[in-house]
């Protein structure tokens, strides 16, 4: 029999947090983890999307987030609510960094992608826990080539007619496609609205290794 | 940010009158920090009586900002009549 904490081990299972401000983000972050797995399934990759209704009924600025998940076996762990050990973690808005533990959980090899003008470095300093397992800070300034679009339909985007990727989500889920490959940038283009700021960001996107910004100091 | 679910108060309902309520720690929201010009401050209490989270206080020293609940808003911000806070990005402060 397999012993319950090895029950969820699944090898071939990304998992992607991401975390916005409430209502302001809401559709932002709905959209990251949507265009991601939609461009995956479009792979024969088996997804998931949701939100984490823990952080729910959301107030302005309350932080919330949205995860998915991707993987190339049945997902066994379709039922755990929580990505408890996610893979990629994204930030619509840089100051998430701070005071909050965006970092809980993530697995050795783990990526960071805040939506921010400032450098990696000085956003490091303000990751006081879980950086042991992070390998890469991507920072890209997805404000300057995208809007958050505020729908008003709530987290779960129910009736949200203004498209996939159609604000800030389009550069964000860009620069997660750049800094990790998990979907092939051509499929991410093929799903999400605004292709313009998506490519843009994924040129401009800046990758730095923690490695170096711990040697750094 | 989680916390046991048996601190968190019944319904989220804490004793008045309380000025903080540990079950409920707001100032992670903050995305924008206010900060006071004493100089152009008048001690209206305009601010203090509109600060949806008691966040100002009003002290011999002048208005204080409680930073562990204040969610940065910005209505400290609207409704000075003198114009003597302004909002700052959060980041801005390593504290
Ligand atoms: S509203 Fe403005 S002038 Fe009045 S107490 Fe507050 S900061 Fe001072
Ligand atoms: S920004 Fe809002 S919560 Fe903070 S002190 Fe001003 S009114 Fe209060």
């Amino acid at each position: 029999m397999v012993s319950s904490n090895k029950l969820f081990e699944e090898p071939g299972l990304k998992q992607i947090t991401v975390w916005a401000r409430g209502v302001y983000e809401n559709k932002e972050a709905r959209d990251v983890v949507v265009a991601l797995t939609e461009a995956a399934a479009k792979e024969g990759k088996y997804v998931q999307a949701w939100e984490n209704y823990v952080d729910l009924p959301d107030r302005i600025y309350v932080p919330v987030r949205a995860y998915g998940k991707i993987s190339d076996q049945p997902i066994e762990s379709k039922y755990v609510y929580e990505n408890e050990t996610p893979d990629i973690v994204v930030l619509t808005e840089e100051t998430l960094v701070k005071g909050i533990d965006i970092l809980e959980g993530i697995r050795p090899g783990a990526v960071l992608v805040v939506n921010t003008k400032r450098p990696a470095e000085y956003l490091f300093k303000f990751i006081t826990k879980g950086t042991e397992n992070l390998k890469s800070i991507i920072t890209v300034d997805a404000s300057s080539l995208a809007k958050s679009i505020i729908t008003l339909s709530g987290a779960e985007g129910a009736t949200d007619a203004s498209g996939i990727g159609k604000g800030l989500g389009a550069p964000l889920a860009a620069a997660v496609v750049k800094a990790t490959g998990i979907v092939t940038f051509e499929n991410l283009l093929s799903i999400i609205a605004n292709k313009q700021a998506a490519k843009t960001a994924y040129d401009k996107a800046q990758v730095v290794e923690v490695k170096r910004l711990v040697n750094a100091g | 940010m989680s916390i046991s679910p048996n601190e968190v108060p019944f319904a989220g309902t804490v004793p008045s009158p309380k000025t903080e309520n540990e079950g409920m720690i707001t100032g992670s929201w903050r995305t924008r920090r206010p900060i006071l010009d004493t100089d152009k401050c008048t001690e209206c209490l305009i601010c203090w009586i509109s600060c949806p989270d008691s966040s100002i206080k009003s002290t011999t020293a002048g208005m204080e900002f409680n930073l562990k609940y204040c969610k940065g808003c910005g209505i400290c911000n609207e409704v000075c009549p003198v114009g003597a806070i302004s909002l700052v990005p959060e980041l801005d402060f390593e504290d």
